[in-house]
């Protein structure tokens, strides 16, 4: 790995926390976003929601690009609708991919710069570039670049003016393996200097790896945020579900059976299948459990906390 | 099918558009029946190798052959026994996926009734119902996907190549589509070949893996040669992460901590029991406990780390 070699004058910089009030959103007859209350602050955040969902309709109004037709959007605690003033701390990624193929990114980079009225233009284009890490291609033209290459020239276009707010619609579209894992360090590096960093997709391994926190919407609605480990243990009408390899498990199930905290249990060929009703008291029991009857535990699953069981379970119900 | 043909072979295969593009540069590699992952960075020459294989472009240099054929010479019979996904959207949107079905079922010469059969029988195994009488144009996303199977899969092909087929899906259509490739891979008997730049979906279905870089090949392995455990344990417990990380230490593991997960390098059996009994002896609430596999992006981690 490369470091960034123009170190960010602040390491640290303003935070702001972007917040919805009683938001809805509709076009015509249709409701796109229902009265939606959330804050997005400092840090990674998932914006997660099946398609149609009104995700891009979110990130829109916060960018100030749609009007809510209800409720408040303020970004750090002043509204983003009408207020091109807001601009000075936010960037926006849009999901569509439209960059001029003739311009080089230092070009790009730069007139994105001069809009934005920044007094030393040209440094803070070599700082945005630098923190992309693109100096060596930065004078190539952009239809030449590939498609991660290409993302990365608009995350520096809308990083120029150092927003304390990044939102990114769809930011790994496209992108390869390698693409993939390089942004995602970048992702994390911004977050680390206090930014609030929101992104959008698909892929719940990405955001599982990136950030454990997420906003969940669902037709229209906000179905669940926060931690998405703490949305499953209050999902307490589902029982949770171990899979777990010991060296004896027919014993060990018929022992786990006699539990409260324990409703269900079977004998599968990856190991003992274990439905817990009480998350609390059955992790604290279990390896007394074991002890007690002198089984080694090999292997404990919890297997269905991966943020897809848990997306599953909110668009579900 | 025999199971002694080898997908697709290559040796010294090279392609160069023009005089200064190079794809592929000798790339020898061996594919074999089964549900293949070929991964590789943009540009690495993915597409140039399933359109080689398809007999839709010539090779500048070195041989391939699919199913034992040359596709250069047999395109057509290659193409008969084969089925292609594209990445792109490249459905026409005036007619129902019926009739755009039942259509590429006859060109790859089925008789129109069994064409038209097929054609039903596919699109209800992609999960396409009443849908399928309605014009292509307005579907979904994930309803194109299904009918861009479909018609790879009408003319019951031994070698299905799949290019990005969870592209532009949802959560809940990538699952429905990877649960799809996964059930033809392994109950139709069918060898699948797919690109993707997801490796977790990679890991969640194929059985080998095949990685090009440059134009040549990186790694060619099954899946569960790369995914093998390394001598690490990783514990997760709910609060109380310090005093258990103390007491492994002091009874002689090596220990580290990421995050909220401790990991601790196992020596013997022996470690099991007393990670077993440090949680009992301390209350803790143990959430998991796991013998650390490698990834598939681990590849990918190290090669980065060298550039």
């Amino acid at each position: 790995m490369t470091a960034i070699d123009t170190e960010p004058r602040t390491t640290t910089v303003k935070t702001s926390a972007v917040e919805l009030t009683g938001v809805s959103h509709w076009y015509g007859n249709v409701v796109a976003v229902n009265d939606v209350t959330l804050t997005v602050g400092p840090g990674v955040t998932g914006l997660l929601g099946p398609n149609g969902a009104g995700k891009t309709t979110v990130l829109h109004m916060m960018a100030g690009f749609l009007p809510p037709s209800q409720g408040t959007v303020t970004v750090g605690g002043r509204p983003s609708w009408r207020n091109p003033d807001v601009y000075r701390q936010l960037g926006l990624v849009t999901e569509r991919e439209s960059v001029p193929g003739h311009l080089t990114a230092q070009e790009f980079v730069h007139a994105s710069a001069k809009l934005h009225g920044l007094k030393d233009a040209a440094a803070a284009t070599a700082k945005a570039i630098g923190i992309v890490e693109m100096n060596d291609a930065k004078d190539r033209r952009i239809s030449t670049y590939s498609k991660g290459m290409r993302q990365r020239t608009r995350v520096a276009a809308a990083l120029v003016h150092d927003p304390s707010v990044l939102l990114l619609d769809e930011p790994f579209n496209g992108m390869d393996p390698r693409q993939r894992l390089h942004m995602m360090d970048l992702l994390h590096k911004m977050a680390e200097q206090g930014r609030t960093i929101l992104f959008s997709s698909h892929i719940l391994e990405e955001v599982e790896q990136l950030s454990g926190t997420v906003q969940v919407i669902v037709a229209g609605r906000l179905a669940a945020s926060g931690d998405y480990r703490h949305i499953r243990r209050l999902m307490t009408n589902r029982p949770h579900v171990f899979t777990i390899q010991s060296s004896d498990n027919r014993g060990l199930g018929a022992a786990l059976m006699e539990l409260e905290s324990v409703s269900g249990v079977e004998l599968e060929p990856s190991g003992l299948q274990v439905r817990a009703n009480d998350y609390g008291t059955f992790t604290r029991t279990l390896t007394k459990v074991a002890r007690d009857k002198d089984i080694r535990l090999t292997a404990v699953l919890p297997s269905d906390e991966s943020l897809e069981n848990v997306f599953s379970y909110l668009v579900a119900s | 099918m025999s199971p002694h043909v080898n997908l697709i072979e290559t040796e010294s295969l090279e392609k160069r558009y023009g005089g200064t593009v190079t794809a592929l540069a000798d790339l020898t590699v061996t594919i074999e029946p089964g549900i293949v992952g070929l991964v590789g960075a943009n540009g690495a020459g993915k597409s140039t190798l399933i359109k080689l294989s398809l007999g839709l472009l010539e090779p500048t240099g070195g041989k391939i052959r699919v199913l034992g054929l040359d596709p250069l010479t047999d395109g057509n019979a290659i193409r008969a026994r084969v089925g292609y996904m594209p990445e792109h959207d490249c459905l026409p949107p005036d007619v129902s996926a019926a009739e755009f079905v039942t259509h590429m079922g006859r060109v790859s010469g089925l008789p129109a009734a069994a064409a038209r059969e097929r054609a039903s029988e596919t699109l209800r195994h992609v999960g396409l119902y009443e849908e399928r009488y309605r014009q292509i144009g307005g579907y979904s996303t994930g309803m194109k996907q299904r009918v861009k199977l479909a018609q790879a899969l009408v003319h019951d092909p031994e070698l299905l190549l799949l290019d990005e087929p969870t592209n532009g899906l949802d959560p809940e259509g990538r699952r429905a589509m990877l649960a799809l490739v996964h059930r033809i891979g392994s109950e139709f008997g069918i060898s699948v070949v797919v690109c993707s730049h997801l490796l977790g979906e990679i890991e969640r279905i194929c059985t080998s893996l095949v990685a090009i870089e440059n134009g040549r090949l990186l790694r060619s392995a099954s899946l569960s040669s790369m995914t093998q455990h390394s001598d690490i344990l990783m514990i997760e417990v709910d609060d109380g992460e310090d005093a258990l990380s103390e007491r492994l230490s002091g009874d002689g593991l090596a220990v580290r901590r990421k995050d909220r997960v401790l990991m601790v390098t196992l020596n013997g059996d022996n470690t099991f029991d007393m990670i077993r009994d440090a949680v009992a002896d301390l209350d803790l609430s143990l959430h998991r406990l796991e013998q650390h596999r490698h990834q598939v992006a681990d590849l990918f981690r190290e090669e980065a780390s060298h550039v």
